[in-house]
């Protein structure tokens, strides 16, 4: 019986983490190209930290960050992955949202403001919740966009 | 400045995509378990063999050291009865079993264990267990020298040891790829396994290779191997009858009693062996303490007051 538990229950999970995560991740790539789409108009360039800034009226810092976490089947994914080497898939895709999110996240703030470039552009990453030591409970991601969004 | 430097390349239509492996997650999924699994396996597999090499190496003095190590696990000093003329009864009987000529491989130690359990069991470093369900439930001498002769043939072959030996590379090769170390440290998780150490488990081959060796003591000492099979005989019935919870230790180690009694009789079929003769009684009052008479009812309702 105990042994059918622990077999059973991360059974369950991983169908559960597949399930719900491979739904949300392909709802919210639906969503990123779209807003995508919607905002490419407006450049986001990473010069700008030792060049001169173009001749602006106003400049303003612009953060958008996002956290999303990993679900069972990417925490399982990644650790049969930890065994054997390679590039992680699930990992991929999670960082890509991320990344793409954070900045779509930025953009938006800026375009709201009236920006009509975003310059500078900086993205960071940090980890949070217990991604290591074999702790239960997953990890998150967190990716933080900022630039300076001139008009 | 900047614009003149942006105005010189085109925008992008959409934005690039190539930064997540086009895989599916699944099919990966599916191909890592199973490579994972396989070499895991492979690599266990190898170590076991090479575990119960090693085990059936060591000398007959460090086999002893590990069976007193081994010993506070397995048994308490509750249960443990001592002092009592079943024992000499039941060393006797043990001691009858081997061939002349035949010696074990370490003097045995037998213990008398209190317990509701129908269980026997040798391990390593010679130490024989015999529960007191078992001779409450035995009905003749040539049964219980089959069940003991059948632990010996484990104990002559290595079996114990080499089990322990198995056991041992299947702990260091779980706690090494991860699994079973909890968040305080696995140190729980660790002991709990170690417990499992001592529960000892056979491949059916050496089983089978116990139940000869047992028959063919019965043989040499009774001059056939009647009745010595009444005990399979009970337990299958009990096994239909489905009293689990008493014997299931005894199914966890063992196999089914069906399959055991047809092997048996096969070997005795071409072996020639007489499978017919008198029983021979167990001693009056076997399943009672120091076997002075007593009710066992009784007793069980004095344990209860207590």
């Amino acid at each position: 019986m105990d042994i059918l538990l622990q077999i059973i229950i991360p059974l369950v999970l991983l169908i559960l983490g597949y399930l719900s995560g491979s739904y949300l991740e392909k709802r919210h790539y639906q969503s990123i190209r779209e807003r995508e789409r919607k905002t490419l108009h407006v450049p986001l360039v990473t010069f700008g930290a030792k060049q001169t800034l173009p001749e602006t009226h106003e400049a303003q810092l612009f953060v958008g960050t996002v956290v999303i976490s990993i679900d069972y089947f990417k925490k399982i994914s990644a650790m049969l992955r930890n065994l054997v080497g390679g590039r992680i898939r699930v990992y991929e895709s999670l960082l890509d949202r991320g990344r793409r999110e954070a900045l779509l996240r930025m953009k938006e703030d800026a375009m709201a403001w009236g920006a009509t470039q975003v310059l500078n552009v900086r993205l960071e990453t940090a980890t949070i919740g217990g991604r290591s030591g074999g702790s239960t409970d997953p990890g998150s991601v967190e990716v933080i966009a900022y630039g300076t969004g001139i008009r | 400045m900047l614009t003149s430097i942006l105005s010189k390349y085109k925008q992008p239509k959409k934005v690039p995509e190539g930064n997540v492996s086009d895989h599916h997650p699944l099919t990966n999924f599916a191909y890592l378990l199973g490579t994972v699994l396989i070499v895991s396996l492979l690599i266990l597999w190898t170590l076991g063999l090479f575990a119960q090499w090693v085990a059936t190496q060591i000398s007959p003095e460090t086999e002893s050291q590990i069976g007193e190590m081994l010993l506070p696990m397995v048994l308490s000093e509750e249960e443990e009865i001592v002092d009592d003329k079943r024992l000499q009864y039941l060393e006797e009987l043990l001691a009858s079993l081997p061939q002349s000529g035949e010696s074990t491989r370490l003097p045995l130690t037998l213990h008398l264990v209190e317990s509701e359990v129908i269980n026997a069991a040798i391990s390593v470093g010679g130490h024989v267990f015999i529960h007191t369900a078992l001779l409450e439930f035995v009905k003749s001498e040539n049964e219980l020298a089959l069940i003991l002769g059948h632990e010996l043939g484990h104990f002559q072959t290595y079996d114990p040891v080499k089990s322990l030996g198995r056991s041992l590379v299947f702990i260091v090769g779980f706690m090494a790829v991860g699994f079973g170390t909890s968040e305080s440290g696995g140190i729980p998780d660790i002991v709990s396994m170690a417990g499992d150490l001592t529960q000892l488990s056979y491949s059916r081959n050496q089983e089978r290779a116990a139940d000869h060796y047992a028959l063919y003591r019965i043989i040499n000492r009774y001059g056939h191997g009647g009745h010595s099979l009444d005990f399979f005989d009970k337990l299958g019935e009990e096994e239909k009858e489905q009293e689990i919870l008493r014997l299931s230790q005894y199914f966890s180690t063992h196999p089914l009693s069906e399959d055991r009694i047809k092997y048996l009789k096969e070997v005795a079929d071409e072996k020639g062996w007489d499978m017919e003769g008198e029983l021979t009684p167990l001693p009056k009052w076997i399943e009672c303490p120091n076997m002075e008479p007593c009710d066992l009812e009784e007793e069980e309702g004095d344990k209860g007051k207590e």
